[in-house]
């Protein structure tokens, strides 16, 4: 068989049920509201789509490193940067340089990370806690210092969510594509299929997870770019409710929670999914709650399909 | 000629207060361990791999009297010890990843061109191990689940011999292994010590022993209880040893 063809056929059974809805409610945005998916929108359609899936590609990597890895502070690290990037740097320090904003919010992210990282891997306090934290911490320091939304953002980075809104999404794009291709990659997902044969296969476990931690903060940090340009200012509220939809995104993309299993494209697609599923929501006039109520009964239905289907699988191999 | 280099267990005590262990594995024999269960033949041999550290005493590997400390997992890999895990479903292969990722993960910096991994390049060091150990497999990308557990053993056997050692640590190796693979992993054995490796075979079944390998420890309440070679490596012999009652 083509290698292409095999390795498609993986990922399809890998992102599964996600990839299907997202087909599904594709086609019935397209029916429904054309004008909104017309070509020359689409710009403006993945910059809104953008925070979102920028989230669960983020909280991927540490999920996927497994042992009960997940960093929740990831929409409150989104809303910091924000906060950081609009208030402190272009409207008090005067900074509009994209050379400037950009390398200051992926370094927020990284510091961040590494914090969460030295907490969840060398103090070992378990992930969920140790990150419960610094959601706290982040959320009430992005409230302190903007107590109200606050404008205008920068051109350009207003343009990332118009026309260029492929740009940042892209990098990241290329950047795990990298990342793939290299040892670590292949250490991180086995440290998260099983740490203990990892370690005795002489895989350095406790870094290969704190590098996780970082990767997963550099990447909340883009999100928090993403978000900015979105929003056109820094608003502290905005940040934190991408926490649990990108928790959704990911495992309704496949990604499994006890980790070593997907990765960022199926994060991505469950992110898109769960964005067509709103945008559709929205185009009927449906109010917010009921679109809560959908997300949940997608993820605890994608969840169940999930394992049915793992469940089959395996079932196949001892036969 | 410079002597080869052996790995050495300098005074080792497995527990505190027991009787020290002083041990030369020496290149291209194949030595066993054995004894009854917990009676300290697996910590001897995890602390020959770096894994645990003895109560005192030191593990040194090069020519007598001059060598290098094996105090870890890294040091030892990267001196040319490898070490084969006991208990293959919980410390050996990884369920989720494929074939071709579990033979890897040891030696994942191996396959670079240009500064990223060539999954080609992995492929034809795969291909050379899967021939010389007869690995009955599907696809390499095909998971390690779909395979039976002796060819799951062959392929953690070729993920420890594609570090290339000198030294071979192995944790009973044919457990839960068909008989006909069995077979093929002792002349795979004979072979790698027959070109100069050196192999440590900790099994619990006195047989194997007794046909694979050159001397054995019997190992009683943490200490060497006796050695047998040759002629007197015989199957009473070494279970008198494993009891504790003189052949």
């Amino acid at each position: 068989m083509n290698p292409v063809i095999r390795s498609l056929g993986e990922f399809v059974r890998g992102a599964g049920f996600a990839l299907v809805l997202l087909v599904v409610l594709l086609a019935v945005n397209l029916m429904l509201n054309p004008a909104r998916f017309h070509p020359a929108a689409w710009g403006t359609l993945i910059g809104l789509a953008a925070p979102l899936i920028g989230a669960a590609v983020a909280s991927a990597p540490v999920i996927l490193a497994g042992r009960g890895g997940i960093d929740i502070s990831v929409g409150p690290l989104m809303g910091f940067v924000n906060a950081i990037v609009i208030q402190a740097l272009f409207l008090q320090a005067g900074i509009s340089s994209p050379l400037v904003l950009v390398p200051a919010a992926l370094l927020i992210g990284a510091v961040v990370g590494a914090a969460n990282g030295f907490m969840a891997t060398v103090l070992r306090i378990q992930p969920i806690v140790a990150t419960l934290g610094t959601y706290l911490i982040l959320a009430g320091v992005t409230l302190t210092i903007l107590p109200a939304p606050v404008g205008p953002a920068p051109a350009w980075l207003k343009a990332m969510a118009g026309p260029y809104s492929i740009l940042p999404l892209g990098a990241i794009f290329l950047l795990w594509w990298l990342v793939r291709r290299t040892p670590y990659y292949d250490q991180l997902m086995a440290v998260g299929s099983d740490d203990r044969a990892a370690y005795t296969a002489g895989v350095p476990v406790t870094k290969v997870r704190f590098i996780a931690y970082v990767m997963t903060g550099v990447l909340a940090g883009i999100a928090g770019l993403m978000l900015t340009a979105l929003i056109g200012s820094a608003d502290p509220n905005i940040g934190p409710t991408y926490t649990l939809i990108a928790i959704a995104a990911v495992s309704l993309g496949g990604v499994s929670l006890a980790g070593g299993k997907g990765g960022l494209v199926g994060a991505a697609i469950g992110a898109i999914a769960i964005f067509l599923l709103q945008s559709l929501l929205t185009a009927f006039n449906v109010s917010t709650y009921v679109l809560q109520v959908a997300y949940g009964a997608i993820l605890v239905a994608a969840v169940v399909l999930t394992a049915l289907q793992d469940r089959h699988a395996l079932r196949g191999v001892s036969r | 000629m410079a002597e080869a280099a052996s790995l050495q267990a300098r005074d080792v005590s497995l527990k505190p207060g027991r009787a020290a262990i002083a041990e030369t594995i020496r290149a291209g024999e194949i030595v066993g361990l054995a004894g009854l269960d917990g009676h300290g033949q697996e910590t001897f041999l995890k602390a020959m791999a770096g894994l645990e550290t003895p109560a005192s005493g030191k593990i040194m590997l090069g020519v007598e009297g001059n060598g290098r400390p094996i105090t870890s997992l890294a040091k030892a890999a990267s001196t040319g010890i490898a070490y084969l895990p006991r208990d293959r479903r919980s410390t050996g292969i990884f369920p989720t990843q494929s074939i071709l990722d579990n033979f890897a993960i040891s030696t994942v910096g191996r396959d670079m061109r240009f500064g990223l991994i060539s999954k080609a390049e992995r492929r034809k060091r795969y291909e050379t191990y899967r021939e010389k150990l007869s690995i009955v497999a599907p696809h390499p990308n095909a998971p390690i689940t779909a395979l039976s557990g002796g060819n799951q053993q062959k392929v953690l056997l070729a993920r420890a011999l594609a570090l290339e050692p000198k030294f071979l640590l192995l944790n009973d190796p044919t457990r839960g292994v068909d008989v006909a693979t069995r077979h093929v992993l002792y002349d795979v054995f004979r072979g790698l010590a027959a070109d100069g490796m050196a192999l440590v075979i900790l099994s619990s079944e006195i047989e194997e022993i007794l046909v694979l390998c050159h001397r054995v420890l019997v190992f009683r309440e943490h200490e060497v209880a006796a050695r047998f070679s040759g002629e007197g490596m015989t199957t009473d012999a070494v279970i008198a040893g494993m009891f504790g009652r003189a052949a």
